[in-house]
């Protein structure tokens, strides 16, 4: 079994300004190269669900783009189950899914299942084989009933579901997903997140890279999760580790009924160094006093916080850098 | 499976692809059809005007009528060789599903070759049409080999398909102004003797202009297609213009795949696959 399904070391990507030499030379306004990565690295193991959060810009589309092979990356190298996405891009196709939130990416006038067929030929699969791994897809995803629709007719869930439909066709080890829940309803949602869960835990297990706006569903899915901003990775640990990155406390709201002999329920508050022994504490004399435990909520940071506090941690050092 | 293998199968998938497009669009099959009969019949006529007074020394154009059927129904042919693949590019990038195909395990000339296939198909089913009408309703004869000017026809499309590679980078980079279309295509009607002789080009136009329908490989496909169909010619005497288009493909095949390779390589740096 290979260690890393992807290996990304010292990544740099900057978009150069299209005939910035020709422009120059005619005196017409020349735009600066944008910079969407600088030195990215990182490692995938083999069937984890690996988290990529970010504001919009940040560099995370970039960063897929070009683990699937569709962007050359300036500097640094990518490889996928050990396939350089440069030297060997078509083995690294092989070996990958990409499901983008982007509706364009669909043949319009065709139906959904003529899309995947499509896809599925270029694949090099058979019709029969390429026929019964849609129906499938089609009933896994729950698209059954939109399977003669054209793709112009369907709603955006749907059209969402077909694009993880349509990664998943070749049943590739390595999935990069896309916001794939960002049009779901909420059950349908919770279907998808259970089936990335489940490609995960499966013989032999999908390499999942997923790409969020939803950190809830980042940290619940994530076995790590990288932040990335301005095109560099910030921070890159499990969601446990990350939260505990902005504060080492929780707040504990415990609600009680029979506390020194009244019949109305009380909440009591405390805060706590995370992993200490004082909730044990706290609620043994809770209990010792006569009290009923009705209910304990832990407030901890989330992953929005540890989000929040570094692009904050960019403003102060793009100040200073700009001094 | 190698890629070899797969092919056919990817070839059959664009095919299977674009038809089903075509057919959701039956209105527009119907009303070309109707246009080829349209231009076939007004050619027809004009043809009349000229009856008995075409002159000897242009033998091909004994019956201007076939002359500009068989002149018609090539420039078809190879007008689709050289747009088709730079059109299907840039209508993928237009409809954002450029990155898609690319995203499949695919390499770059079952791309080219594939994502022209149907446009050919479509073409060859046109081309014939102006041929068969001209011969059903309008008593064109055609002599000679057909198989060897079927041979014709398809080199002279492969050369032109690689100066269609070389429109297909440009679309790539560029994006829109593709100028091989725009020379070729005004070119080719003009130059290539596809309503008239060339050397009538020589006649009033100087042997300055009149050559230039020589670096044309339209012109040489024209020439030998109208050799065998019209003047029932056999292959030892359309040896020249054979050679000729030999030499046009063993320097635009190699070099238009490398410069596609190139631009693709170009708009993968930029991240500029689907704009267009």
């Amino acid at each position: 079994m290979l260690e890393s399904a992807i290996s990304i070391r010292n990544l740099s990507k900057t978009y150069p300004t299209p005939f910035r030499r020709l422009r120059a030379f005619f005196r017409r306004p020349v735009k600066e190269p944008v910079e969407a990565l600088r030195d990215v690295s990182f490692d995938v193991r083999e069937g984890a669900i690996f988290g990529l959060i970010g504001r919009n810009g940040a560099g995370k589309t970039t960063l897929t783009k070009i683990v699937a092979t569709l962007v050359q990356p300036t500097t640094g190298s990518v490889s996928v189950r050990g396939n350089d996405s440069v030297l060997h891009d078509e083995q690294v196709r092989r070996e990958i899914g990409l499901a983008t939130a982007e509706e364009r990416s669909f043949y319009w006038r065709l139906t959904s299942e003529q899309n995947l067929m499509f896809f599925a030929r270029l694949h090099g699969l058979s019709d029969r084989i390429a026929k019964q791994r849609i129906r499938e897809l089609f009933a896994q995803l729950e698209l059954e009933e939109v399977a003669r629709r054209r793709f112009g007719e369907m709603s955006t869930g749907n059209k969402q579901r077909l694009a993880v439909a349509r990664a998943m066709l070749s049943n590739p080890p390595v999935l990069l997903l896309d916001e794939p829940t960002r049009s779901l309803d909420p059950l349908a949602a919770a279907r998808m997140r259970e089936l990335i869960r489940s490609l995960a835990q499966r013989d032999p297990p999908v390499t999942i890279l997923l790409t969020s706006h939803n950190l809830a569903e980042v940290e619940t899915l994530c076995e790590r999760v990288a932040i990335i901003s301005r095109g560099r990775i910030r921070a890159l640990d499990t969601p446990q580790h990350l939260r505990s990155l902005t504060s080492k406390t929780e707040q504990i709201h415990v609600t009680v009924s029979g506390l020194n002999g009244s019949r109305d329920s009380e909440r009591i508050s405390f805060t706590r160094q995370a992993g200490d022994n004082e909730l044990d504490e706290r609620l043994r004399d809770l209990q010792s006093g006569g009290a009923r435990i009705l209910d304990v909520e832990v407030e901890r940071a989330t992953l929005f916080d540890v989000l929040e506090v570094y692009e904050r941690g960019d403003l102060n050092l793009n100040q200073k850098e700009n001094q | 499976m190698n890629s070899l293998k797969l092919l056919p199968r990817r070839i059959f998938a664009f095919v299977a692809r674009d038809f089903r497009l075509f057919v959701s669009y039956r209105m527009q099959f119907f009303l070309r059809i109707i246009s080829v009969l349209a231009v076939v019949t007004t050619l027809f006529f004009i043809s009349k005007i000229f009856a008995g007074f075409t002159d000897p020394q242009y033998s091909q154009w004994r019956d201007p009528l076939a002359s500009w059927l068989t002149g018609l129904a090539v420039l078809n042919y190879f007008m689709t060789g050289f747009s088709s693949l730079a059109n299907s590019i840039r209508q993928e990038q237009m409809q954002g599903t450029l990155e898609s195909v690319l995203l499949t395990p695919i390499n770059l000339p079952t791309v080219i070759v594939s994502s022209s296939a149907w446009d050919f198909l479509e073409t060859t089913f046109f081309s014939f049409l102006y041929l068969f009408f001209g011969r059903v309703f309008f008593g064109v004869q055609y002599r000679g080999s057909f198989f060897l000017a079927v041979v014709f026809l398809l080199l002279t499309t492969v050369v032109l398909a690689c100066l269609g590679i070389l429109s297909a980078s440009f679309a790539m980079v560029f994006k829109r102004g593709d100028p091989f279309g725009i020379f070729l295509g005004a070119g080719s009607a003009l130059f290539s003797g596809v309503f008239f002789p060339t050397q009538l080009l020589h006649e009033y136009a100087g042997p300055k202009l009149g050559n230039i329908s020589l670096i044309l490989p339209a012109t040489h496909g024209l020439q030998g297609i109208r050799q065998i169909l019209i003047e029932g010619h056999g292959l030892a005497q359309v040896t020249q213009p054979l050679i000729t288009l030999l030499c046009f493909l063993a320097v635009l095949l190699p070099f238009s795949l490398w410069v596609f390779g190139r631009a693709v390589k170009r708009a993968k740096r930029e991240g500029s696959l689907i704009q267009y």
